[in-house]
This record gives C-alpha cells, sequence and structure tokens, in this order.
C-alpha cells in the first residue's frame, strides 16, 4: 500500500510527541473516520462522540501505531471500535428514533420527505450490523474486508450480511411502495 | 422479475447485487457528514483539545512524582542496604546458634563440667539446687 509522504511524516512526528502533526492527522481523516462511525451508530451526535474518542485512543496508542501501514485503516478500527462501544450503551432500535436520526440538521426536511421517511422506516428494521455493512459498502466504498476488520468480522461475514441486507431492503422498500 | 428495486428510478450498477443508483443517492444523502469547514475546524479543537487534556493530565502525574524520583531512589537503595546489614547478621547468629547448639549436644561432658563449676561457686549451700540443674 502507497503511504503519501505528508502522511507518513505526520505520522512519524506524531509518534514522537509532536500534537500539532497528530493535529494533522485528524485534519486529514476526521471526515472519513465520522462516514465510518455515522454507518455504525447512525445518529449524529454519537458519531461525533465516537470520532473524538476514536482519535483520543488513537493518541493514546500512536506509539503502537506502525507508520508503514496506513495511518487511515488504522484509525477507522479504532473509531469503529468507538463506534460499537456507543451502540452496546445505546441502543437505537425503533424505527422514530432513526427517522429522527436521519433528520439531520444538516439538509433540507422538506427534501423528498416521503421518500426519507419510508427509508428510515426501512433501515430500521435492518439488523444493526446489516445496516453498517451496507452503509459503509455501498455508500462509503469500503471492501468487505475493510469492513471485517472494523467490524471484528471475518471479510466473508460481511460480504454475506451485505447480500442479505441488499436483499431484505429491496423487499421492505417494495412492500412500503405496494 | 430482476434482482433489483426500480426506487425511484433504474440507474447503473456498481455490481450485479447492488442497489439501485437512486437509493443509493438517498442513503447517501441521508447519511452524508454534515458540510462546511468550519464544522470540521470546529470538531478537530474538540478533538484535539481532548487530546491535550490527556498530555496534560499524563504529565501532570510524572509532574508531581518527577522531584520525588531521585530522593525515593537513594532512600529505597539505603533501605535496601541496611536490610541486606541486618539479614546478614541474623544469618550470622542463626549459624552461630546452631553452631553451639551442636556443638553442646555432641559434648555433654563439657556442660557436666561446667554445671560442676557453678555448684563450686555457689558453695555448699546450693549443691541441692546445683544436683538438680546438672540433671
Amino acid at each position: 500500500m502507497r503511504i503519501p509522504d505528508e502522511e507518513r511524516a505526520l505520522a512519524e512526528a506524531a509518534r514522537a510527541g509532536d500534537r500539532e502533526a497528530f493535529a494533522g492527522l485528524v485534519r486529514l481523516h476526521q471526515r472519513r473516520a465520522y462516514l465510518v462511525a455515522r454507518a455504525i451508530v447512525t445518529v449524529h451526535e454519537d458519531a461525533e462522540d465516537a470520532v473524538q474518542e476514536g482519535f483520543v485512543r488513537a493518541w493514546q496508542a500512536i506509539d503502537r501505531f506502525d507508520p508503514s501501514q496506513g495511518f487511515a485503516a488504522w484509525v477507522n478500527r479504532i473509531v469503529a471500535n468507538a463506534a460499537l462501544d456507543i451502540t452496546r450503551r445505546r441502543k437505537v432500535r425503533s424505527t422514530e428514533e432513526l427517522s429522527d436520526a436521519l433528520r439531520s440538521p444538516f439538509r433540507d426536511p422538506a427534501e423528498d420527505a416521503e421518500l426519507k421517511s419510508r427509508l428510515a422506516e426501512a433501515l430500521a428494521q435492518l439488523p444493526e450490523r446489516a445496516r453498517s455493512v451496507i452503509v459503509m459498502h455501498d455508500i462509503e466504498g469500503f471492501t468487505h474486508v475493510e469492513i471485517g476488520e472494523m467490524l471484528g468480522i471475518p471479510g466473508g461475514t460481511a460480504r454475506s450480511d451485505l447480500h442479505h441486507a441488499r436483499q431484505k431492503l429491496r423487499t421492505l422498500l417494495m412492500d412500503l411502495r405496494g | 422479475m430482476a434482482d433489483e428495486l426500480k426506487f425511484p428510478t433504474n440507474g447503473a450498477r456498481a455490481d450485479r447485487d447492488s442497489l439501485d443508483e437512486s437509493l443509493t443517492a438517498l442513503i447517501r444523502d441521508a447519511y452524508a457528514p454534515p458540510d462546511g469547514d468550519v464544522y470540521w475546524a470546529g470538531l478537530e479543537q474538540r478533538i484535539m483539545a481532548r487530546v491535550a487534556s490527556e498530555t496534560s493530565a499524563d504529565t501532570a502525574w510524572w509532574s508531581v512524582l518527577a522531584p520525588w524520583g531521585r530522593p525515593a531512589l537513594i532512600a529505597a537503595a539505603a533501605i535496601f542496604a541496611v536490610a541486606g546489614v541486618i539479614n546478614q547478621q541474623l544469618v550470622d547468629s542463626d549459624d552461630q546458634l546452631a553452631y553451639e547448639s551442636a556443638f553442646q549436644s555432641s559434648t555433654p561432658e563439657v556442660v557436666s563440667a561446667s554445671d560442676e563449676i557453678i555448684s563450686v561457686e555457689r558453695g555448699t549451700d546450693g549443691a541441692t539446687i546445683s544436683y538438680f540443674l546438672s540433671h
């Protein structure tokens, strides 16, 4: 894997205790880390908490990071673990809660309101892991292996989860469309 | 029937099993990260503030102990040395006692002789007591 020179330099400086260098890594990777967390926890505020917690844990463990590996993959695993910890503490299962979560303050609430409502209803009926896998793969573009590493499951299981999640989502949305 | 959801329109597929493009777009929109550099700059600041507090907490822990490091090492070395000397003395004392005990038990005539001396020193008045002490 080709690691950009800038990232490698920042990672090595951060390992030596340079906080400014670590801030540079945060700047580079926080958006992607947010997407990983959001796929798992669904709620924006929880995703933000998971990103913060993940980066703090990464700083605490920075001396164990191998700069020859990609920082993004390493920190995304840590953020995913932080997000999974949050889901274990806070279970967001009901359709109402998920609908609220998907009506984030960053989008026009009037836009496609009905479709979003139906989508939220369908997503809420998926198992948590299946929902995370489908968002990570189909929206964020992670591979099955990367998803497996982040969620602590084999890549084949991630692939299988994705297939079943897609099938179930199709069925649910077709039923909704009646 | 095709293994595909036409919701709301059919689009290009990344793989045979993939969801409809429009549905993917809807999910992408629902999960879209916050937009605007201000938000991300703020999040970075909050992360780095927590990192700084973690670092200062670590530093504070060490800074409290650091001045005591050298005296603590000297004190520990002194205690260790004194303990070693005391331990050596106890070992020597035990060896001496063991030697004396073995020597006395193997030479009963010497004990008898010393008892005789004690009884002579105490005179005839203590003869009876000396007799009991020596037997």
